[in-house]
């Protein structure tokens, strides 16, 4: 398996760390925005229900509230992957 | 995926999860393994439903009591079989005689998966391009446009190599086999070392680029792929900006990405620094299920 890892650190030897890590020299163009445009829909209607994610402390909340559990439970975190 | 953009678009399920219900969202891969408070809970409300084997999967969606006992059990596609026992189950409810609140007593370490201190979650999300047969079928629309979303975790030492200049291995590793695939159609399958057949990823002035070449050894399955990005730290050689995009060509299926496009189909994976503000930025990776050092060291 060839891997190369390669470090360009010559500046960092000589000056201390490359300046352009430090500022927004170093940004690639629309680059920012091609991830974002890849990105999940932040507004989406599912987002908008206050999820928990640990049962112990929904069961707490639903004795609190007096109200019922709804669980959504799947392969991979419903919130996450799946 | 499916569910989030069916069930969990209708209008009137969401206000009566909001309004009248406690919404919980687990992994059961983990919760059903749990040896502790928590498993023990879920264990007793699934073990009432058809999917009471807790050797095989017990995903589904549940309606029960703070008492544990279950009310309701749902795995259609779409809204309307759980609109219905949604609303009848909020109107019959009335809070269990007896019930207290579940103290923790307990809590399974293995399944325990924490942000190790000072690293920080980068969102990760997949989307396939084009390729798609076109379709009628609503359900396969919605697979056809869906965007994934895992989370990279990178450690505190990883991102001071970052700011000096060099690529750390276990990271470069880590974002190749678990997080350069397809899961835009259910959970996907990772890359051995082995399948790792070409890694080359570098920093210069703060730019990443690189290439990775993906495939099983039967050839099925694989990743051509070009990776180009942008990193920014502030004083403390802390991560403040990610920003990653990779793009190629992607051919194969896993387990449970079945359906993709006929041969290669062109993926594009992006990769952003999370800030805390979305559902999903706690959330462990997935391929760290139950392993974490076989995540964050990929080639153990």
């Amino acid at each position: 398996m060839p891997i190369v890892f390669c470090a360009i650190a010559v500046f960092a030897v000589v000056f201390g760390p490359p300046a352009a890590l430090y500022s927004q020299d170093g940004l690639v163009p629309n680059l920012a925005q091609q991830c974002q445009a890849v990105c999940q829909d932040t507004t989406a209607a599912w987002r908008t229900v206050a999820w928990q994610t640990d049962l112990i402390d929904a069961q707490n909340v639903a004795f609190e509230k007096q109200q019922p559990l709804f669980i959504w439970a799947m392969d991979g975190h419903p919130l996450g992957c799946t | 995926m499916l569910d989030r953009e069916s069930t969990f678009a209708d209008p009137e399920i969401l206000a009566l999860l909001k309004e009248r219900f406690v919404p919980v969202a687990i992994d059961q891969w983990y919760t059903r393994r749990q040896q502790d408070t928590e498993g023990d809970f879920w264990r007793q409300i699934a073990g009432q439903g058809p999917r009471n084997d807790f050797n095989k999967t017990t995903q589904g969606m549940y309606i029960a009591g703070a008492d544990g006992k279950l009310i309701a059990f749902n795995n259609n596609r779409g809204p309307e079989r759980l609109r219905k026992l949604l609303q009848q189950a909020a109107d019959d409810y009335s809070h269990p005689a007896g019930t207290g609140l579940i103290e923790r007593k307990k809590v399974d370490a293995k399944y325990k998966i924490e942000l190790p201190e000072g690293a920080v979650v980068i969102r990760v999300s997949a989307r396939i391009e084009g390729g798609y047969e076109a379709t009628d079928d609503k359900w396969q629309k919605l697979f056809q446009s869906a965007v994934s979303r895992d989370n990279l975790w990178s450690t505190i030492a990883e991102q001071k190599l970052l700011a000096a200049g060099t690529v750390p291995e276990d990271l470069a590793l880590r974002i190749a086999r678990f997080h350069l695939v397809d899961n835009t159609r259910g959970e996907p399958s990772t890359w051995t070392v082995e399948e790792v057949r070409e890694l080359e990823l570098t920093i210069e002035a703060g730019k990443l680029s690189g290439t990775a070449k993906l495939e099983t050894k039967d050839g099925k399955r694989g990743f051509d792929a070009t990776l180009r990005g942008e990193l920014g730290f502030d004083e403390n050689e802390k991560l403040i900006r990610f920003n990653l995009l990779v793009e190629g060509r992607f051919w194969g299926t896993g387990q449970h990405t079945m359906k993709p496009p006929s041969g290669k189909f062109p993926l594009v994976i992006s990769f952003t620094l999370a800030d805390g503000t979305d559902l999903g930025d706690s959330i462990p990776p997935h391929a760290s299920r139950g392993w974490l050092d076989g995540y964050l060291f990929p080639n153990r």
